[in-house]
């Protein structure tokens, strides 16, 4: 108690020496980081131009050292390293590395093949995503009308992408055959032996074990995680919808007007900005709540089973982990039938006795509030099984003489609670909390399944769609895309929007929360 | 990475050769024979998949030359248009749709127009309503499938006696007394039309020849858009509101249950002999009564465009075969589904279905659903929440602004537009015609024929009201019928006579040239 | 610590403490039972297809699951789903270990890099790239009746991103045992297919556990990529089509009930054999994410 008596006279708004950071309690730490993080933001800030200024200046020397170094190394090199400039592996095969040198071959000629008979043709259709509609033309003989195909935007975009994308590798390619000319003279020059395609297969077992390692999920989180999400980046900066889906009629590219109508407080095509604000703060509001209420009934849960006395510990913790093995699909879509105004819940209300009459029926989907007390309430019980597991693994991790000594100061239970087990949970579970909570702001399924986004509010319908009390911004997202002319521009720039808001917390929580930083220390 | 470009590449390559090859065949014998494999989506209502199957495996048999291979899949009617909007390229061959999502469909290109001999046909066979919902411009479509798409009342003879079914309060009134619901999806906007349209409210959306919204005429905001709502309070107030309309509500404490003829299996089944049918009730509101409105309007059959002319040319001719009378009468023997076809129509069977017959008696109250801009739905919905949630008339009142505003939002694009009235002004029989735009200046040639009222105006495409007026006209003013408080208060363009006109006007100074061609 | 010193008093409390925690129990399981309860008894119910007011049904019968199996395509859908489980149990659990293993355990160039990579593109959400993943799919011709290959390809191929509770696992492991190994000269190789491996069960079981569920509760881009085509479709885009209108829902409710205990049963009895690795994994693993 007399550290906190002291360390209370503290100014936290006041910066503070080392010695009396080290008298803090926890939280008083927690909250010194915390203020002095937003004191530190316009000096962050500075920073953070003065690390992109660093970062471009970097990256412009590196390039500059670099083709001078490609200049450097044709320069000196031999009619074998010059002649790979344009054939590439030409060095490699001639001085015995056949496998190497074949793929850089094969590469190369399947890369201007690709330029010639197709690349080429999308990249001059990147700039204006097509120009010829598709038509549609009379048949006498037939007496009926026949489709004539155009271009396809979304082709052109699609393709336009890969093509870029398929360039960029081959000059990494490209680059990477330079460097080994250089490589191989200079280990020639000193006598010693190039790698065999032997050594380079064992290789890839032990000192590249990681490329190995890496090749196969890196390819597909490049395709279908990193390709889509900057494809879908572009398509904030076009006007791809319903009715111009590419196929049927062209879209285009539109610069930063999607942007504009996300942010305009234009009311005649529904408030946005007010919409993006209402849904964006319960959004924060629900992400917060479903992390917390989950993370502390969870332990909650988890320190009462786990009480020593308690028996029986197994099956209580079967029954609560067998409900997770329900897909949520079914038991979340179940739940909310059970609550509906005439469900399951109402019926057995009236059949009890507990509500007279139909004039006192619950209507649990229909109102803001209880709708949003449903939909947390409902996610507790969706959440505390797994919160409970993970929490019970650290639980047994607290060193017991810590507890013991506790004891012997006279610490009840309570005491040992907010002294031993929640500082340690914390400091443990900080990164956890956090990809929780991004997590929460995401979630789709449980907001889909239960309320649909319900009950609908007409102050949040726009130009982009209904929206309701309990909409996340990712299912007002989803329903952009599925309502009212599928606006996937506009689901785009509320993607990225989504992007920002969570960047912007874990960045802040990264700075604050020290164990969210360094891996190692749980090691 | 090099091998999916790769691979979209072969991909690709594959599908122009194979659109070539085909392409290439073109113009083969008019009979347009041969095997196709195709996929079809009906409705997912339980029987419609499987009375389907046998009517393609009949229509196979009865034409030798040609055979279709056919998927068919049962999904709702809605999914059906939504998907064919998402991806045009991979849907359906052949789908039904509700007839209110023909201009999305249209716009989207994903119904082939009819060809001539084919128009013919079912403008001759099916009733002017169904042909009318798909005609945009001088094309066919789409092939009619039903005209029964209305709601109307079921109700449970125990509890609801038939000197009760006319009047919305007491019908309310009934149901709280014994402990039962009202059930009517009033957050609906095709259901709570029936208040607005009831008190003579219109909400019409004028589309161009490709199916854009161009336009709108929406009157909720009004006085007797105020009197809807005041009219829907009656129920959205009440304990007995349940804001849902599906038949099995009646096994969940309903006495009441506003649908369709969809349910009308569901209804006898729960109820049995006790199923009730009826028109919509009437409500009143400060002392002055009105006949609930609805939609009403029919499914569709659409074909979506095909590159390959002889497939386009089979597919027409399934169409055509799945739409007509017989097929129609299977459906209603099955489903009970109101048929398009007059022929049918006029069978016995039919004209004796108590359902469809009260059916037809809301449609003296119906207006027919023409085409709808898609957010339109969820906006005229929210006001059924609006009743229910307003405490006072200004809530009510700014509610209605609000929706005007949004709705005249929903209409994105700029420009003008000329809405003319040829046979009198009303509301429910108006033409948007798109007027060209070269900077300030609009243009636009009208054929204009020969009929009582042979007016119209200029106006924004997203504001009914700012009538840019005959005032304006600097040239040909002696073409037209002079502003007039009592003859011609709205300050309406009307032509003296019939003829070919060329209409331009200069935004900039709002001054309109009247050319007689 | 020693018992007999204890205060009968402290022992009193001792026991109303350990009541009341076993009263909470009690009630806590019941609430986290009864849905499931409920499920059952209306997927038994005979006398009406749609929701009712009351729970035990008045005639109990197979009905709903003979018409589950003979009238509707849940056979093909529950095939689909279980094809597409055993498929992305196996491969994403090699692409998940892979990915943990060689960021938890091997040091080279661009780790903190790529680690920092994974977890910026983890902010987006996932929804962006629904439309984009099925038009490619679709022009692969993976969508509709080829769902299935489709639906294992996307899940596999991004599974790489989900290597967090898993390198927590192999951050636990000391890395002392690594270091005895290269001394004896064993390759990386070797290290980690003789030495961490043998350590992994857990991690491998929970992995294959949590990649098997996984597409059984898939739904949007399932729904996506199934394109209304009933061949193409898994359990759960099956079982929301059968209920997804008010007139469907009328009709397929006890259905709909059926299927969802179908489902459940064979995942339940799963997951109560495997249930221990489960929670090693998580225990082990999901806190260090």
């Amino acid at each position: 108690m007399e550290k906190t008596n002291h360390s209370q006279q503290l100014n936290l708004f006041e910066d503070i020496s080392d010695l009396q950071l080290l008298n803090l309690t926890k939280f008083q730490l927690f909250l010194y980081k915390l203020i002095h993080f937003f004191k530190g933001i316009p000096g962050l800030l500075v920073s953070l131009f003065k690390t992109i200024g660093k970062l471009l200046k970097g990256l412009f020397t590196w390039i500059g050292n670099d083709l001078a170094d490609i200049v450097k190394t044709f320069k000196d090199g031999d009619f074998k390293t010059k002649l790979s400039y344009l054939i590439m592996g030409f060095g490699s095969l001639t001085r015995g590395q056949i496998l190497r040198g074949l793929l850089f071959l094969i590469f190369e000629v399947v890369f201007i093949v690709y330029m010639i008979t197709a690349g080429g043709h999308w990249l001059g259709k990147l700039g204006t995503l097509g120009t010829q509609l598709p038509g549609t033309v009379y048949d006498p003989k037939l007496d009926t009308y026949v489709r004539v195909d155009g271009d396809d935007s979304f082709k052109c975009l699609l393709y336009g992408v890969l093509t870029i994308m398929f360039i960029l590798c081959f000059i990494y390619t490209w680059r990477m055959n330079v460097k080994q000319n250089k490589d191989a003279e200079e280990l020639l020059r000193a006598g010693k032996k190039l790698k065999t395609a032997k050594d380079d297969v064992s290789s890839l077992l032990d000192d590249q074990f990681h490329k190995t390692l890496l090749a196969l999920p890196l390819t597909g989180i490049t395709l279908f995680t990193v390709f889509p999400i900057l494809f879908m980046i572009l398509v904030a900066f076009t006007n791809y919808d319903g009715a111009h889906d590419g196929y049927s009629n062209l879209f285009t590219w539109v610069g930063l007007e999607n942007f504009n109508t996300l942010f305009s407080m234009n009311t005649s095509s529904g408030n946005m900005s007010f919409a993006f604000g209402e849904i964006l703060s319960w959004t924060l509001i629900w992400a917060f709540f479903a992390t917390f209420t989950n993370y502390f009934l969870g332990m909650f849960v988890a320190i009462m089973i786990n009480k020593k006395g308690i028996k029986f510990k197994k099956l209580w913790r079967g029954i609560l982990v067998l409900t997770s093995a329900v897909p949520q699909f079914i038991s979340l879509l179940y739940v909310s039938k059970m609550f509906a105004a005439n469900g399951m819940v109402n019926g057995l209300l009236i059949n009890q006795g507990l509500i007279s009459d139909l004039s006192h029926i619950i209507r649990f989907w229909e109102d803001k509030t209880l709708a949003r007390i449903m939909v947390i309430v409902i996610n507790i019980w969706i959440g505390i099984p797994y919160l409970m597991l993970i929490t019970t693994g650290i639980l047994m991790n607290i060193p017991a003489d810590l507890y013991e000594s506790a004891r012997i100061d006279g610490a009840n239970a309570v005491q040992q609670f907010f002294k031993i087990t929640l500082p340690y949970m914390l400091f443990v579970t900080g990164p956890y909390l956090l990809t929780s909570f991004i997590g929460n702001i995401n979630n789709f399924n449980v907001i889909f399944l239960l309320s649909g986004g319900g009950p609908n509010n007409i102050k949040l319908s726009t130009a982009a769609g209904t929206a309701g009390d309990t909409d996340l911004l990712v299912t007002w997202l989803f329903k952009i895309t599925t309502n009212e002319g599928s606006k996937y521009y506009l689901a785009s720039v509320i993607g990225i929007m989504i992007f920002v808001v969570v960047s912007t917390i874990a960045l802040i929580v990264y700075n604050v929360i020290p164990s969210t930083r360094n891996e190692e220390d749980y090691s | 990475m090099k091998k999916l470009v790769s691979l979209l590449l072969a991909v690709l390559m594959l599908c122009t050769m194979a659109a070539c090859s085909k392409g290439g065949e073109g113009g083969g014998t008019p009979t347009a024979g041969g095997t196709y494999d195709i996929t079809v989506w009906v409705s997912e209502v339980a029987g419609i998949a499987e009375l389907t199957k046998q009517q393609i495996d009949r229509f196979n048999e009865e034409n030798e030359d040609l055979t279709f291979n056919a998927t068919i899949e049962g999904i709702s009617e809605a999914d059906a248009a939504t998907l064919m909007i998402t991806d045009v390229e991979s849907g359906a061959d052949l789908y039904c749709f509700a007839q209110d999502q023909t201009a999305r469909l249209v716009q989207a290109g994903a119904l082939n127009v009819l060809g001539q001999a084919a128009s013919e046909a079912v403008k001759a066979r099916d009733d002017a309503g169904s042909v009318m919902a798909a005609t945009f411009g001088d094309s066919l479509y789409a092939y009619p499938m039903t005209s029964d798409n209305g709601f109307f009342m079921y109700y449970d003879k125990s509890v609801i006696s038939e000197d009760m079914i006319d009047d919305l309060a007491t019908l309310v009134k009934a149901c709280e007394d014994n402990n039962k619901f009202f059930s009517m999806n009033y957050s609906s906007a095709w259901y709570n039309s029936a208040w607005f349209f009831g008190t003579g409210c219109v909400s019409q959306w004028i589309t161009d020849d490709t199916g854009a919204f161009t336009g709108v005429v929406d009157t909720y905001n009004s006085p007797e858009g105020m009197t809807a709502l005041k009219g829907m309070q009656i129920l959205a107030k009440s304990n007995a509101k349940n804001d849902s309309g599906s038949g099995e509500d009646f096994s969940k404490g309903s006495a009441v249950v506003v649908s369709g003829t969809w349910d009308v299996n569901t209804v006898q089944s729960i109820l049995g002999d006790n199923m009730g049918v009826a028109d919509l009730p009437s409500f009143t509101v400060d002392g002055n009564t009105y006949h609930m409105g609805s939609f009403s309007g029919g499914k569709l059959m659409g074909v979506k465009p095909q590159t390959d002319p002889e497939k386009a040319a089979a597919l027409q001719r399934l169409a055509l075969y799945l739409t007509d009378e017989t097929c129609q009468l299977e459906r209603f023997n099955s489903n009970g589904w109101g048929p398009s076809n007059v022929a049918a129509k006029a069978s016995d069977d039919v004209q004796s279905n108590p359902v469809l017959a009260a059916l037809g008696a809301q449609n003296n109250y119906a207006t027919v659903q023409g085409q709808v801009n898609d957010g339109w739905w969820a906006k005229a919905g929210d006001l059924g929440h609006l009743a229910a949630q307003a405490e006072s008339d200004e809530e009510l009142q700014a509610g209605l602004a609000l929706y005007e505003e949004q709705v005249k939002g929903l209409i994105g694009a700029t420009g003008y537009v000329f809405v003319g009235a040829w046979n009198g002004w009303d509301n429910a029989d108006l033409e948007g015609f798109g007027m060209e735009q070269d900077g300030n200046v609009l243009t636009i040639t009208l054929d204009v024929p020969e009929s009582d009222y042979m007016g119209g105006r200029i106006v924004p495409v997203t504001s009914w009201d700012t009538n840019l007026g005959c005032q304006q006209v600097t040239e040909g003013a002696d073409l037209i019928v002079e502003y007039d408080e009592a003859s011609n208060g709205d300050n309406n363009i009307i032509f003296l006579a019939p003829g070919n006109y060329t209409v331009t006007c200069d935004v900039s100074t709002s001054e309109i040239k009247i050319v007689k061609n | 610590m020693n018992e007999n010193k204890k205060h009968m008093g402290l022992k009193a409390k001792e026991r109303l403490s350990n009541t009341v925690i076993y009263a909470i129990l009690i009630v806590m399981s019941i609430v986290w039972l009864i849905p499931f309860v409920f499920l059952v008894f209306e997927s038994f119910r005979v006398e009406s297809t749609y929701q009712v007011g009351y729970v035990i049904p008045k005639q109990f019968g197979f009905d709903n699951y003979i018409n589950l199996f003979t009238k509707t395509d849940f056979p093909i859908w529950f095939k689909n789903t279980l094809v597409i489980g055993l498929f992305v149990s196996v491969i994403q659990t090699v692409i998940v270990l892979c990915m943990s293993y060689t960021l938890s355990r091997l040091r080279f160039k661009g780790r903190k890099g790529l680690m920092n990579i994974m977890l910026v593109l983890g902010f987006f959400p996932g929804f962006l790239s629904l439309v984009i993943l099925y038009k490619v799919l679709s022009w692969l011709n993976l969508t509709s009746a080829n769902s299935v290959p489709g639906l294992i390809l996307v899940y596999v191929a991004s599974s790489g991103m989900g290597y967090y509770v898993s390198k927590g696992f192999f951050d636990t492991i000391s890395r002392s045992l690594d270091e005895a190994a290269r001394v004896d000269g064993a390759t990386r190789f070797q290290v980690f297919t003789k030495v961490i491996m043998p350590l992994s069960k857990p991690i491998v079981i929970y992995t294959i556990l949590t990649a098997f569920m996984g597409p059984w509760g898939d739904f949007m881009l399932a729904k996506y990529v199934s394109h209304a085509t009933s061949a193409g479709m898994n359990v759960a885009v099956g079982l929301q089509t059968m209920i997804s209108t008010p007139a469907s829902l009328a009709a397929n409710y006890t259905m709909f009930c059926a299927g969802g205990v179908v489902v459940a049963i064979p995942i339940t009895i799963l997951f109560m054999c495997l249930q221990k690795y489960y929670v090693e994994g998580v225990t082990g693993g999901a806190v260090k994410g």
